[in-house]
């Protein structure tokens, strides 16, 4: 990494990249927000991006899932060995890389049956398997609606439609963990889930833990830290990494806040 | 007034004038009483034709309706008794529970069973009324009509009336005419279906009128699903008296123009009306709807809710007029139209329209034109799904809150299938629920 590293990081694991950014910059609306991020994410590692608001963490998430709207300056970004910024969202998506939305939108009219299935068709298309059918569909998905604790009337409604945000974010766990992703980007989560529900939300999360697995937890409390256990944890601000460790950095910022680390930065 | 009469002279009034002196001795009392007849036609040769120069006609194809050969109506008398009406047209399933009427060509279908409560033919309830000038299409029908449904509900019923217009129709104008006045406490489910598809242009030119009584409730369904050479326009006029409730699911996706002109009076102290409509154009279909609804007695209620997309060359537009008199404190308003614009040459016009004349009302609209929202097409793509579906479903979703308004599953499933019918997008994904 080409950012500060705190002596408390531990060391990466031997396992091949799973995704490799090298010197990102990225700007929106003609400013830069991302100014040279450097990240790498090993096979079945846990990484938490913290940072105060506005530091670019959402931004981070958005442009490596391909959200159009963003300005990509130079640097770049490989996913499984290929470059990520030449896939489409969708070819994204298919290739194992999922987003957990902060805000997961609502569409009435399309129900989560439907969504879900598709989805799951589309990646097992890209991976050349068959299609599941309905019923092999419904049985996968009975199994984590159990796990995310969620009513199983909710494959016949539309995507997110009167849902709270507690059952947004399990909405988005569940969908996750149909998909199988091989790396999921989860933007901020935990926002706005009471204890219970991050509890099953972060279950959720330690059920796709795996060793050819990776996941990019992007939040602004250590509180989910608590429950999913990162390897790394990086702090972004003003566009860039600069700090990284391990846990015990989220408890440090826990206690000291980021004008700190903000501060470094400017200087 | 003469010159202005002369100036408002257009050759297509001038046809149809010659077309009703040639047929006016020939059409039936029964229907239409001849003084009504006469008034309407007094009216329109005072109105004039519309013109496109019009605000309130602006959008609707008046070139279709003009491009008719003949405006006489294809049939004067109740059709001679065939075996089965669907050796003319395939006729849609029945609806379980509901009476079926038959219209061909505007008149009654002898051969088809008839409801057995409280139908019966025109009574002069709605003689000497005049339509408005932007309901004036409306007065073709009174001149023309050849048969007339009146149908007058006590007690709970529900009734689906079909309008064919067939093949030997074409060229012709098929003139239904719908009379339903609900008793107080009475309730009516309500389907009218208009079908057919002959070669050449056809006009069909229906009239509506709605009288609900105190405390009673009409669920009214409309599907339009007419083939591309019809001319279709559509005339409606409500009452609705103390804690009535009329419900109107509109589904237009036929016809090559289609034009709607509607007026609903809430009269009634409590009164509640429901508007949810889909307008589905492609190629180069206009579908244009102008609703008026004036609430003239205290705590009454409108809900209209408005969903158009118009593919490829199509122009949708719908004109939503709410007026709260002063007579109307405690009345409640909500309009939410929107359009989806799919085609380079394809046009929306939303023009919402709220008039306040009293204090203490809850009153809301919103309008928006333009194409899928980003946000929703990115979640979708960000699940894997492809741009083409994920475009098709967002297509879908957005006829979602009307479609799933329509509580008949029979009705809900023919209103789908037609609207999917237009969107070839979704009928090949099979969003259909």
């Amino acid at each position: 990494m080409s950012s500060a590293v705190d002596t408390a990081a531990p060391s990466p694991s031997s396992a091949a990249p799973l995704l490799e950014i090298r010197d990102l910059r990225v700007k929106v609306a003609g400013q830069e927000v991302l100014r040279g991020v450097s990240l790498t994410v090993r096979a079945g590692e846990v990484h938490a991006i913290m940072g105060p608001n506005g530091s670019g963490k959402s931004t981070l998430a958005h442009v490596l899932a391909g959200r159009p709207g963003y300005d990509i300056v130079s640097g770049s970004t490989s996913f499984q060995g290929r470059d990520l910024f030449a896939l489409a969202p969708e070819q994204r998506a298919r290739a194992g890389l999922f987003l957990g939305f902060q805000y997961p939108v609502e569409i009435p009219g399309v129900n989560n049956a439907y969504l879900l299935k598709a989805a799951v068709n589309a990646a097992r298309r890209e991976r050349g398997l068959a299609e599941l059918d309905a019923f092999e569909f419904l049985a996968l998905v009975r199994t984590k609606i159990k796990l995310m604790q969620i009513d199983e009337s909710f494959l016949s409604r539309g995507v997110n439609e009167g849902f709270s945000g507690g059952e947004k974010k399990r909405n988005e766990i569940l969908q996750m963990l149909v998909l199988e992703p091989k790396l999921a980007l989860l933007d901020e989560t935990d926002s706005g889930l009471d204890i219970d529900a991050l509890k099953v939300v972060a279950n959720g999360v330690n059920t796709l833990r795996a060793a050819d697995r990776s996941i990019v937890l992007v939040t602004h409390y250590q509180r989910m830290l608590d429950y999913v256990v990162p390897d790394f944890v990086h702090v972004l601000a003003r566009g860039r990494i600069a700090r990284s460790g391990d846990r015990t950095l989220a408890l440090e910022l826990e206690k000291r806040g980021y004008d700190w680390i903000s501060d470094q930065v400017a200087a | 007034m003469a010159t202005s009469t002369a100036t408002l002279r257009s050759a297509t009034l001038d046809r149809i004038l010659q077309d009703y002196a040639a047929i006016a001795a020939r059409l039936p009392d029964a229907a239409v009483p001849r003084a009504q007849r006469a008034h309407a036609l007094a009216a329109l040769s005072r109105l004039g034709w519309p013109r496109a120069s019009d605000e309130q006609w602006r959008y609707t194809n008046l070139r279709a309706f003009e491009a008719v050969a003949a405006f006489r109506p294809a049939a004067l008398a109740p059709a001679a008794p065939a075996p089965d009406v669907s050796d003319a047209l395939e006729l849609p399933p029945p609806l379980p529970g509901f009476q079926r009427l038959v219209y061909l060509d505007g008149v009654r279908h002898s051969a088809v069973a008839t409801a057995g409560n409280g139908t019966g033919s025109a009574d002069s309830a709605s003689a000497g009324k005049d339509w408005p000038a932007e309901q004036r299409l409306g007065l073709l029908c009174d001149m023309f009509a050849s048969d007339s449904a009146a149908l007058r509900i006590r007690g709970s019923t529900a009734i689906e009336l079909l309008f064919l217009t067939s093949a030997a129709a074409a060229g012709a104008g098929c003139y239904p005419r719908l009379q339903v006045t609900l008793d107080p406490d009475s309730e009516l489910n309500l389907v009218e279906r208009h079908l057919g598809a002959p070669a050449a242009p056809t006009l069909v030119c229906a009239n509506v009128r709605v009288e609900v009584g105190r405390g009673a409730r009409l669920m009214h369904y409309r599907l339009q699903q007419c083939g591309p050479q019809i001319a279709f326009a559509d005339t409606l006029a409500a009452q609705l008296d103390e804690q009535a409730s009329y419900s109107v699911r509109q589904v237009t996706i036929g016809a090559g123009s289609a034009r709607t002109s509607a007026q609903v009076r809430l009269t009634g102290r409590g009164a509640a009306f429901s508007w949810q409509a889909i307008a589905v154009g492609r190629g180069q279909q206009a579908h244009d709807t102008a609703l008026k609804v004036e609430h003239l007695a205290a705590d009454t209620r409108t809900e209209e809710v408005f969903r158009g997309i118009a593919d490829e060359r199509a122009r949708v537009a719908f004109s939503g007029h709410i007026h709260i008199g002063a007579s109307a404190p405690g009345s409640d308003a909500r309009q939410s139209l929107r359009g989806l614009i799919e085609g380079a040459g394809a046009e929306i016009d939303l023009r919402p329209r709220l008039e306040i004349n009293t204090d203490e009302v809850k009153a809301q609209h919103g309008a928006t034109t333009g194409a899928l929202d980003e946000n929703l097409m990115f979640y979708l793509l960000a699940r894997g799904i492809d741009r083409t579906t994920a475009r098709a479903l967002l297509k879908w979703a957005f006829l979602g809150d009307v479609l799933r308004a329509i509580e008949l599953p029979q009705v809900r499933r023919a209103a789908e299938h037609g609207a999917a019918g237009q969107l070839p997008d979704v009928m090949a994904i099979g969003a259909l629920t």
